[in-house]
């Protein structure tokens, strides 16, 4: 189930997170769209994290079907915290200091409260420099 | 100058009926935009992890929300020796981190 879909009459669990319906779309087009442009598999989680907060970030990031190949953008809101994790192949083609230039224009959007903005323009830009697959 | 009955009616309850209808349209608005990250401000909401597909979870492969204590891939569930013993994903993982 992507984030944007809903399945039956009970009220999906991801309605009660973070985001509005129009931005689940937003989110699950952008996933999609970095997913199919760079052959990597992206994931976002919005939740607390335990400390340390890298170790459950990147706990998270091996719980991925393919964490080699899979970049997650974890972020905590309450605790104000970002992070991105990307396995051994992807790093390859996202250098840490592309990461940490996606991260820096999250965190500003983060700043103002726009937490959907951020996520998709993170998502963007760490697809652009990933590039084509 | 003096006005009837029927001329203030006539006046006064369209005005009325347009501040109720505004009135209700800025309360449905606003109840229907819901809660609002606000930095600083406590913010209470599940958890949620997406994926553009979720076969890309290990396990299951079904949950939107997120599951931090969730199924692991079977050599992290087996990794008991040292730190050494990680699977190559774990160590050679990279990205970056940032706060605001």
């Amino acid at each position: 189930m992507t984030a944007g879909e809903v399945t039956g009459a009970r009220r999906p669990e991801v309605l009660d997170g973070p985001f509005n319906t129009r931005q689940l779309l937003r989110l699950d087009e952008a996933l999609r769209t970095a997913d199919s442009s760079t052959g990597l598999t992206f994931s976002v989680y919005v939740g607390e994290l335990d400390e340390p907060v890298r170790g459950h970030a990147e706990k998270l990031h091996g719980q991925l079907f393919d964490p080699a190949r899979s970049v997650l953008i974890a972020v905590s809101p309450n605790q104000r915290m970002l992070e991105i994790v990307t396995g051994a192949e992807a790093r390859k083609r996202l250098p840490d200091r592309d990461c940490k230039l996606a991260a820096l224009s999250m965190a500003a959007a983060f700043g103002v409260g726009d937490l959907a903005g951020g996520v998709v323009s993170g998502l963007a830009q760490l697809a652009d420099h990933a590039g084509k697959r | 100058m003096s006005f009837s009955l029927s001329e203030v009616l006539t006046l006064v309850l369209p005005a009325l009926a347009v501040v109720l209808v505004v009135t209700m349209l800025v309360y449905l608005g606003s109840s229907r935009r819901g809660k609002r990250y606000r930095p600083g401000r406590p913010f209470e909401f599940t958890p949620v992890w997406f994926l553009s597909a979720p076969e890309q979870l290990a396990g299951d492969g079904g949950p939107v929300a997120a599951l931090p204590q969730g199924p692991r891939r079977a050599e992290l569930a087996s990794a008991e020796g040292p730190v050494l013993a990680q699977p190559e994903s774990i160590q050679q993982t990279g990205g970056a981190s940032d706060r605001w």
